[in-house]
C-alpha cells in the first residue's frame, strides 16, 4: 500500500481499547478475590476508570470514519464474517456494562444526596433499593464478575480485527489476537497502578493491593513475551510473505520502535521494576515503597503498549503478499 | 446476495490476453472519463513486468489490473455493515448507502483494487461499468481497448469469447494463494 488508510486516530483506539477493558478486568478480579475489605481501592478505580478511555475510544473510532453520519449502520446488522461488525456489538455491549459499573462504585451517600436535589426527589422513591448496602454490593460483584468475559472480549477482538485480515501477513497470524489480549489487559493494570499509587497510604491493605497488581502484571509481561517468542518464530518459519514482513521488526523500519521501545523499555524494564519491588513481599510482609518506581513502570507499560500498537498498525499496512513491498521497506508515514 | 455455483445465472468475467497490450493505458484513461474518478486515484492501473532475458532477447509484459471481482471476496468479508456485496451476476460493489468508511475493506484487498475517493466521499472500485451492462455494452476499458488485449463477459456461457479463451488457453489468475477465485484471467 503507498498510504496508509489506518492513522493515529486507529492506534489511540486499539490502545484506550485495550486500557479500558484492562481496568474493567483487573476492578472485577479484585472484587471477586476481596472479602468485602480487601482490594476495594483497585475494584473502586478500575471501575471508575473503564469507561472514559472506551467511551473516548469509541468516538475516536466514528471520528476516524469517512462516511460519519452511517455509523449506525453498524447497529442495524451482524455480520458474522466481519470482526468490525462482532466488535461493535462487544464495544457497545462493554460501554454499557462498564458505565453502570462505574456508577454502581459512586458511594451509597453520594447517590443518596443526588436524588435529594429538589427536581429528582420524586425519583429517590424509585432508587432506594439501589444504594441498601447489600443490593449495591450484589450488583457490584455481578457487574465485576460480566466485566471477565466483556472485557476479554473487547482486548481480544482489537487483536482479531488486524489478524483477519490475509492480505496483511504481517497481522495475519494466530498470535497477534492473544498478543493484543494480554497487551490490553496489562495497559490497563498499568494504569490503575499508576492512578491507586496516588491513594495509598494505609501500609498493610495498601501492600496487599499493590501485590494483587504486580502480580497481575507481571504474569501478563511474561505472557506478552511468551507471545512474541512464537509470533518470531512462527512468522520466520512461515511462507515468504509472512517472512518477509518480518523485515519490519528486524532491521526494517520498526525495529528500534519494536526492540527499544516496545520490548526492552515496554515489557523488559517494567517486568524487572515490578520484580525489585514486590520481591521483599517473598520474606516479609511488606515491599519496596516508592511511589516514582511504581507510576515509572506503570507509564514504561503504558507506553510500550502505545508503541506496540502504532508498530503494528503502520507495519502492518506495508506488509503485502508481494514481497517486494515489504523488502523495499517503505518507510515510516 | 451470494449464490452458490449452479444457481448463478452470469458470472462476468474479464480475460486479458497480455501478448495484445503495449502499455497504451488507454484503459486507465477510459475508465477515469466513463467514471468520473479524480485524481490521483484510479479504479485500474497497468503492472509492468520488468524486463526479462538477456540481451538481445528482452521481454517485458503489462498486466492490466483492477478489482478482480473475487468469487470470494475479502472486502465483503470484512465489511461491518453489510455495505460490500456480490451482484447475482458475480460482481462485487459497494452500497453508499450502507458504507461508514472504516476502510476495513481497503487493508484487506490483497490487490489494493480500492481506494478513497476524497471528493465524494465514497469507496472508489471498479463495478465492470456496471450502468452500461444492461444496454449490452462493454465496460469502458474494453471498449477503448486498441490492442483487443482485453475482453469481457459471462464466463459460464460456454460460447462467449471470455469462457472460449479461459478455456483454450492456460489462464492463471493473480495471487492465487490469497485463495479469492478471481474473475480476472490473464491468458499469453
Amino acid at each position: 500500500m503507498e498510504t496508509f488508510e489506518w492513522g493515529w486516530l486507529i492506534v489511540l483506539y486499539l490502545f484506550f481499547g485495550g486500557v479500558g477493558a484492562g481496568a474493567y478486568f483487573v476492578s472485577g478480579l479484585a472484587i471477586y478475590l476481596g472479602d468485602g475489605n480487601t482490594y476495594r481501592t483497585i475494584a473502586r478505580w478500575g471501575a471508575y476508570l473503564a469507561p472514559f478511555p472506551i467511551i473516548v475510544g469509541s468516538g475516536i473510532l466514528i471520528f476516524d470514519l469517512f462516511r460519519p453520519w452511517n455509523f449506525y449502520r453498524l447497529f442495524l446488522t451482524i455480520q458474522p464474517t466481519s470482526p468490525m461488525s462482532i466488535g461493535s456489538w462487544i464495544l457497545m455491549a462493554f460501554s454499557g456494562a462498564s458505565v453502570i459499573n462505574a456508577l454502581l462504585w459512586i458511594p451509597a451517600d453520594t447517590q443518596e444526596r443526588f436524588f435529594s436535589q429538589k427536581r429528582l426527589k420524586r425519583w429517590k422513591g424509585h432508587f432506594e433499593w439501589l444504594w441498601a448496602p447489600k443490593t449495591q454490593e450484589r450488583l457490584r460483584r455481578a457487574f465485576g464478575v460480566l466485566g471477565f468475559p466483556l472485557s476479554v472480549a473487547v482486548a481480544l477482538y482489537t487483536g482479531i480485527l488486524l489478524g483477519a485480515i490475509p492480505a496483511r501477513p504481517f497481522w495475519n497470524t494466530p498470535m497477534l489476537a492473544q498478543l493484543f489480549l494480554f497487551s490490553g489487559i496489562s495497559t490497563g493494570t498499568a494504569a490503575v497502578i499508576v492512578l491507586t499509587s496516588f491513594t495509598r497510604k494505609h501500609a498493610l491493605t495498601g501492600d496487599q493491593d499493590a501485590k494483587l497488581l504486580y502480580t497481575m502484571d507481571i504474569l501478563l509481561i511474561c505472557l506478552e513475551i511468551l507471545i512474541i517468542v512464537p509470533f518470531l518464530l512462527h512468522a520466520y518459519l512461515a511462507t515468504a510473505s509472512i517472512k518477509d514482513s518480518l523485515h519490519l521488526i528486524l532491521g526494517g523500519p520498526y525495529t528500534l520502535l519494536f526492540w527499544g521501545v516496545v520490548v526492552l523499555g515496554g515489557l523488559l524494564i517494567p517486568l524487572l521494576v515490578e520484580i525489585y519491588e514486590i520481591y521483599p513481599m517473598l520474606f516479609k510482609k511488606h515491599m519496596h515503597h516508592s511511589r516514582a518506581l511504581e507510576v515509572a513502570s506503570g507509564i514504561l507499560v503504558l507506553v510500550g503498549g502505545l508503541t506496540l500498537r502504532y508498530v503494528f498498525v503502520f507495519g502492518g499496512q506495508v506488509s503485502s503478499f508481494d514481497p517486494k513491498v515489504a523488502i523495499l521497506g517503505l518507510g515510516m508515514p | 446476495m451470494r449464490q452458490t455455483n449452479g444457481q448463478a445465472k452470469k458470472r462476468y468475467a474479464m480475460v486479458v490476453e497480455l501478448k495484445k497490450c503495449f502499455n497504451c493505458k488507454g484503459c486507465v484513461v477510459a475508465c477515469r472519463a466513463e467514471n468520473q474518478v479524480p485524481l490521483p486515484i484510479s479504479r485500474n492501473w497497468i503492472e509492468e513486468s520488468g524486463l526479462r532475458g538477456r540481451y538481445p532477447f528482452l521481454g517485458m509484459t503489462f498486466e492490466p489490473a483492477a478489482c478482480n471481482h473475487c468469487e470470494d471476496p475479502p472486502c465483503e468479508r470484512v465489511c461491518p455493515t453489510g455495505a460490500t456485496y456480490r451482484s447475482p451476476d458475480g460482481i462485487v460493489l459497494v452500497d453508499n448507502r450502507k458504507c461508514i468508511g472504516c476502510k476495513y475493506c481497503i487493508l484487506a484487498c490483497p490487490y489494493d483494487a480500492r481506494s478513497v475517493n476524497h471528493r465524494d466521499r465514497v469507496i472508489e472500485k471498479c463495478t465492470f461499468c456496471l450502468h452500461r451492462l444492461p444496454d449490452g455494452r462493454d465496460p469502458a476499458c474494453v471498449e477503448t481497448c486498441m490492442g483487443h488485449a482485453r475482453h469481457f463477459g459471462d464466463i459460464l456461457d460456454p460460447n462467449s469469447e471470455v469462457a472460449r479463451l479461459v478455456a483454450q488457453k492456460d489462464p492463471f489468475v493473480k495471487k492465487k494463494e490469497a485463495g479469492t477465485k478471481p474473475s480476472f484471467y490473464y491468458v499469453y
